[in-house]
């Protein structure tokens, strides 16, 4: 009980002594209050100036002073908004002394990811900014970044910069996550001159504008691939063909004689929504409308090209790729059991290390067989800038600029096998790979790809083509190659549907 | 503890009113609270941090069209497009269906396995670590394996089939059900609404039950360690044997292993996802679509955040209701002593 009384008499100094300290507290107040009296003095001192007044009156009486006005006026300093909207709000931008870190998130292989950040490390030594790049596998596929943008975004981590599809930077944009590059493109200081313009690839710059978005660049190329035929040429002239199919008829022909030999199939039939673009872009027909308005693919391309599909798996001439299969109808090419394959360009020296350890024939890539006149579809993914510090963004940029530059980019593409961004770059790239002994038999066919770009077709720029990949696959290609009797048409007017009501949903708001 | 002095005083007093404790054992006991509750606290955040505030965010994701924050709130509309959603009918029907063959089927083989194993055959141990295998392999890596033991054209399980004069199998990228395709091979048509399960995720049934079943057989054979040996004996002495050894010893005193082992492998047929989506990414079409890829794909693809976040309820719920269901039908008939 005595303890209380004390505690409770604790209690009540602590109380009291607060309760004084708060009381003391106005005391300090008059030094406030004198302020009030020092600014209150000031316009007591106004009164005085306006009889200095009249001294403008003496101006012109001094024409001396004249030179004065010359003095150049001070600009305006421009506000720049984050992102930045102009260019002269990015010439505003100022990274003296800022030693930014830039973050890029890719999905190359690990001896890429080191040749990456040793091109980095020039970079970062080189810079007059002090900008400092790093670069980061995040995954294995487009796929795995998109997924892990996907969250970082949710968790407000996302990189400086990423690689991204079209598609996914107009989802990422509609999330408010990545920034339009046009300003950055534009600007004096930082830009790109008319000269680099024109050196890049146009179709390659065109694909970035966002249709979406009012023509917004999401991205900036660094790289480029498209879907070629890869053919077994050996096999092909044993058949008593001395060319690739240009037509689907004659493709088809092909295709069914050669999988008369048991285990040997014509053409592997994969599992992915740009192998039947690809059809449909070589059949005349879209994915989606020019506009990006609506999902299309339900044409008479897209019949036929389903078509054809549900009847080569039906009569056992192609073989289809098991989704958990990885890469299996590279092996089975390099294998010697499979005569075609539709897949990206970026797979060159895959399928050439392939065919190597495997049935070392002679191969070649070819355009897709077509009905009017070729079409290629263009992809290969670019870089696109995360919204962060108009520094940062500036700085990802001056990366991207950088990698853009003919030296990198000849680089990057002898040593990935992707497409060089430039003009300029083209002979440099096709002249290391014939320097190279194990690239020298398929450098010619590399070099085809630069004429086979005025062909280019993209396959749909919009947020949410995703998950119309997706459906693409399992409501269409996976059913066809199952069921023989299902209604091609019916499923593609179903699919599209779908899709229409998903690029609604993911519409810029 | 109350002390003889005290116990005699308040009883010299005759108060109706009960005494009120020293101030010095109120301040001993306030100080016990306080150090339970000290002690509790570490728990008590780990638990409100990492489990009640994700699933109160998670909740509060369900109720809004989440693009980077709630851009809407949207009450239980969420809620109601699910029950709407004929594919979210489709993948609850795939998910149970999964559930319901593998459960049994899983069990069975396992109490089977169990029971052999627990009659002290010769290199039983070795038995024992063979079947656990399976379970502490990487899923991963199991399921990129069986993926390709099931390969339609390069695969060794139809290798073997056509072997022995049997037709190889699509597997994994078989849309049809096993009965209709069962029947083909005799040239019977059956009638549209007979199906089956898809051959697809009989596959993924049968990779299930391969990890699993050395799990079960670890719980069932510790069930079944518990059982005292004089029940047996007395048993046999009275003349029975075999089966009805099984039946009135055996079964009735493992039913809290049964049960528990029934309800592990419910809620883990309900969530599984890992080896579905190695093997097959819910495909071919939908046909191994489970609830969990379901919910993933609407999530990761469609980018469906405030609806994947209703869907997980929705399974959460379901998982719930599950669960009382089987302790109210189930746990009843357990005898644990």
């Amino acid at each position: 009980m005595r303890s209380l009384k004390i505690l409770m008499l604790l209690t009540v100094v602590v109380l009291t002594f607060g309760a004084a300290l708060t009381a003391c507290t106005p005391k300090a107040t008059p030094t406030p209050t004198a302020a009030p009296t020092v600014q209150a003095q000031a316009p007591t001192q106004a009164p005085a100036q306006p009889t200095q007044a009249p001294q403008p009156t003496q101006a012109p009486a001094q024409p001396t002073q004249a030179p004065k006005p010359t003095e150049p006026p001070k600009p305006t300093p421009v506000k720049v908004e984050n992102p930045p909207k102009t260019a002269e709000q990015v010439d505003a931008i100022s990274l003296e002394g800022r030693n930014v870190v830039v973050t890029y998130w890719h999905n190359r292989p690990q001896k890429d990811q080191e040749f990456l950040q040793a091109m980095f490390d020039e970079f970062n030594k080189t810079n007059p900014y002090g900008i400092i790049a790093r670069a980061e596998i995040a995954g294995a596929s487009y796929n795995d970044v998109y997924n892990k943008i996907n969250a970082a975004i949710q968790a407000g981590v996302a990189p400086s910069m990423a690689v991204a599809y079209q598609n996914q930077a107009a989802l990422y944009r509609s999330m408010g996550a990545v920034i339009d590059l046009t300003p950055f493109i534009q600007s004096k200081k930082y830009g790109l001159s008319e000269a680099d313009l024109k050196d890049y690839f146009q179709t390659f710059l065109d694909s970035d504008a966002n249709p979406q978005f009012k023509g917004e660049r999401l991205g900036f190329p660094t790289q480029r691939s498209m879907e070629v035929m890869y053919y077994n040429v050996d096999w092909l002239n044993k058949l008593g063909y001395t060319e690739p199919p240009k037509d689907w008829a004659t493709f088809e022909e092909i295709v069914c004689k050669a999988a008369q030999e048991p285990g040997k199939y014509g053409w592997a039939i994969r599992h992915d929504a740009s192998n039947f673009a690809s059809q449909v872009f070589s059949r005349g027909g879209r994915i989606i409308a020019e506009d990006g308005s609506a999902y299309v693919f339900n044409s008479q391309a897209g019949v036929d090209t389903l078509a054809m599909m549900q009847r080569l798996a039906a009569n056992k001439c192609a073989v289809e790729i098991p989704v958990s299969e990885r890469y299996g109808e590279q092996n089975r090419f390099g294998n010697g059991d499979v005569l075609f394959v539709f897949a990206s360009s970026s797979g060159l020296p895959y399928y050439q290390q392939a065919a190597e350890k495997g049935g070392k024939f002679k191969w070649d890539i070819a355009l897709l067989p077509y009905t009017e006149k070729p079409a290629v579809n263009l992809y290969g993914a670019s870089i696109s800038v995360f919204k962060t510090t108009p520094e940062q963004e500036l700085a990802a940029w001056l990366v991207i600029k950088w990698l853009g530059e003919t030296n990198q980019t000849a680089r990057w593409a002898t040593q990935t096998g992707y497409l060089p961004v430039r003009q300029s770059a083209k002979d440099i790239v096709i002249s290391n790979f014939k320097a190279n002994p194990v690239w020298g038999p398929v450098a010619d066919s590399y070099a085809k790809m630069f004429d086979w770009t005025q062909y280019a077709m993209i396959e749909a720029p919009v947020a949410g083509y995703d998950p119309v990949r997706t459906l693409i696959d399992n409501e269409l290609i996976s059913v066809v190659i199952t069921d023989p009797n299902a209604d091609v048409k019916a499923l593609l007017d179903k699919a599209v549907e779908k899709a229409n009501q998903i690029l609604k949903e993911n519409a810029p708001r | 503890m109350i002390g003889r002095g005290q116990g005699n005083r308040v009883s010299a007093s005759a108060s109706p009113l009960p005494r009120r404790p020293s101030p010095a054992r109120r301040r001993r006991r306030l100080g016990e609270v306080a150090l339970g509750y000290a002690l509790l606290a570490p728990a008590v955040i780990l638990l409100l941090v990492f489990e009640f505030y994700p699933l109160g965010l998670g909740f509060r994701i369900s109720t809004c069209d989440w693009r980077l924050g709630c851009a809407k709130f949207v009450g239980a509309e969420n809620y109601i497009r699910a029950f709407k959603d004929p594919d979210m009918w489709h993948a609850l029907m795939i998910t149970a269906t999964y559930s319901a063959i593998s459960v049994p089927v899983q069990l069975g083989l396992a109490l089977l396995f169990a029971y052999l194993l627990f009659q002290r055959i010769r290199g039983m141990q070795v038995f024992r670590m063979l079947y656990f295998m399976p379970y502490i392999t990487s899923t991963v890596a199991s399921a990129a394996v069986w993926a390709y033991l099931f390969s339609p054209d390069i695969g060794p399980i139809n290798k073997f089939l056509e072997s022995i004069g049997l037709p190889g199998q699509r597997w994994l990228s078989e849309t049809r059900g096993i009965i209709p395709l069962f029947f083909s091979y005799f040239g019977i048509q059956t009638p549209p609404w007979l199906k089956g399960p898809s051959l697809a995720l009989l596959s993924l049934i049968i990779y299930t039950t391969w990890v699993f079943v050395g799990y079960d057989i670890v719980i069932f054979l510790a069930g079944l360690g518990n059982i005292p040996k004089e029940l047996y004996d007395a048993a046999r002495v009275d003349g029975a044997s075999g089966w009805t050894l099984f039946w009135h010893i055996t079964w009735p005193l493992l039913s809290a292993t049964t049960f528990f082992l029934l309800l592990i492998t419910v809620i883990g047929t309900f969530k599984a996802f890992n080896h579905i989506y190695v093997m097959t990414l819910g495909g071919p079409g939908n046909a191994t679509t489970t609830a969990s890829i379901y919910i993933f794909n609407q999530m990761v693809s469609y980018n469906r955040y405030g609806y994947s976040a209703a869907l997980s309820f929705i399974v959460f719920f379901i998982i719930l209701i599950l669960t009382i269901i089987q302790n109210q039908v189930a746990g009843r008939r357990v005898i644990y002593d």
